[in-house]
């Protein structure tokens, strides 16, 4: 596993809470979020990498966990995928 | 009533960082090193792999190469330490407002008063290291006891993610002196010629006994055996008041000369003095250490009659007890400056009849201007003339090289 570090499009809301909005994977791919199921400090353990993770649903009913670490995204993704 | 303190100490911190975002480094022999081109070049940590192979941490990287060969070395990123070392504390946070730092990687925990919101002090280890683990990544080690020197040595016995209890002597009569905080090399040697060879003996030892071999210090460990050690965990809801400000300096060559010594007192002066400010104390004892190339140590220190906050004050100390205390039958390899007896008042002092007054106010003048525009435009925007002579050797500005983080000296 390794981390992929990922564009995001965010909603910074007046309460001072960050929410993902869509995830832009490459120049033609953008993902919607349409949810988000979880928020919670959490380390990778596959990928590496700690930070805050967001269980999040996708168009497609996928569950990804996105994580936030020092001002980056980033996703765990499998090595022979890319 | 009986204190619960805890001491959590973090798993070859350094090394598990590495490992933390690189996870293919865990099944291979690493260490975290300093870069041998600066002479820092010795093994700050090291995972379980490369501790097998027998690293040894404090050891240089030749060294440690010389037993394993396939050692993947790494640079240390201080400021990822920083980071973690802060979220894991902001975590410990959460169960007391009691938790006292011991370097980045260390902290005791006074749980006393928070036992009967979390259920029982066992149930409190579990929850830090699994938190600790699942929400950052890192493993702790944890002592718990009833005072903080059990619990450190609580801390040093068990093994990694896990917590060990200590609830009375018997439990490490048995152990080698040299286990207890304080008892380091020189003084288990020390002991050791007084046939005082574990934590049990050194127990049962009279208190004037040790006192007559050690001094303060022998008073100190004979209450750090007995489990009679009442320091207090300090609150860091408090604001903690600096005792001593102090830094070091390995520059990248031996120093031969007086020149070459005033060259670096210079800086850590300026550099301490710049850390002063920033605090607005004001001291009045000067310290100096000195390493020489054999690495033997030597620490003098001397008074001021008035208190100051100025760099010059320090740098002429430090210079008049390094020429009284040393010569150059061996190079130096690195000097240290510290300053003590901090107060945030400046002392009102007879004026000296027969001083210079007015010239150390044209000096205080001229140091706040100095101050003033280093502030501004940055260290390197105004500097003595003997910096800039020998780059190779201040090739770098005060704060670049602080050995000793802050927190070190706010006990």
């Amino acid at each position: 596993m390794i981390r992929k570090y990922v564009d995001v499009i965010c909603l910074n809301d007046k309460g001072g809470n960050t929410r993902p909005l869509c995830l832009i994977w490459d120049e033609v791919r953008k993902i919607p979020i349409t949810s988000i199921k979880e928020i919670c400090p959490r380390s990778s353990l596959k990928a590496g990498g700690s930070g805050m993770r967001y269980t999040c649903v996708f168009s497609s009913r996928l569950v990804r966990h996105l994580f936030y670490d020092r001002g980056k995204w980033y996703v765990e993704m499998h090595d022979h995928v890319i | 009533m009986k204190r619960t303190i805890l001491h959590c100490d973090l798993n070859c911190f350094f090394a598990s960082v590495e490992m933390l975002y690189n996870p293919e480094l865990r099944k291979v022999p690493m260490a975290v090193a300093g870069d041998p081109k600066f002479r820092h070049g010795i093994i700050l940590a090291k995972n379980v792999p490369a501790k097998r192979k027998g690293v040894k941490t404090a050891e240089t990287i030749n060294e440690a190469l010389q037993k394993c060969p396939e050692l993947i070395i790494r640079r240390p990123d201080y400021p990822s330490y920083q980071y973690f070392s802060d979220r894991v504390r902001s975590l410990y946070e959460e169960y007391t407002d009691k938790v006292e730092p011991f370097g980045i990687d260390e902290c005791w925990l006074d749980i006393t008063e928070s036992i009967r919101y979390f259920g029982s002090a066992e149930k409190i280890v579990k929850d830090l290291l699994y938190r600790v683990r699942n929400e950052i990544g890192l493993t702790l080690s944890i002592g718990q006891s009833f005072n903080k020197v059990y619990a450190k040595l609580g801390s040093d016995l068990a093994a990694e993610n896990c917590g060990k209890k200590i609830s009375s002597l018997a439990e490490i009569r048995d152990l080698p002196a040299d286990r207890l905080l304080g008892v380091g090399y020189s003084t288990y040697e020390r002991l050791k010629s007084y046939n005082i060879f574990t934590i049990g003996d050194l127990a049962e030892k009279p208190l004037d006994f040790l006192h007559g071999i050690l001094g303060k210090n022998g008073e100190t460990l004979y209450c750090y055996a007995n489990g009679m050690d009442l320091s207090e965990v300090e609150d860091t809801s408090s604001s903690s008041i600096p005792k001593s400000i102090s830094n070091s300096m390995t520059p990248s060559r031996d120093l031969y000369d007086m020149d070459d010594v005033r060259l670096v007192l210079t800086i850590l002066s300026d550099s301490v003095a710049a850390r002063l400010v920033e605090q607005g104390m004001y001291f009045s004892c000067v310290h100096l250490y000195v390493r020489n190339s054999r690495l033997q140590i030597r620490s003098m220190q001397t008074s001021l009659r008035e208190n100051s906050d100025l760099a010059g004050d320090i740098f002429q100390c430090a210079v008049r007890l390094f020429e009284e205390n040393c010569d150059f039958s061996m190079p130096y390899r690195s000097l240290g400056v510290a300053v003590s007896r901090l107060s945030f008042a400046k002392q009102i002092s007879q004026t000296d009849l027969f001083g210079n007054e007015i010239y150390s106010l044209k000096r205080k003048k001229e140091e706040k201007a100095l101050e003033e525009i280093r502030r501004r435009f940055g260290y390197k925007a105004a500097m003595t003339l003997r910096i800039l002579e020998d780059q190779e050797l201040s090739g770098m500005g005060p704060d670049d090289d602080c050995f000793f983080p802050d927190e070190n000296f706010r006990r």
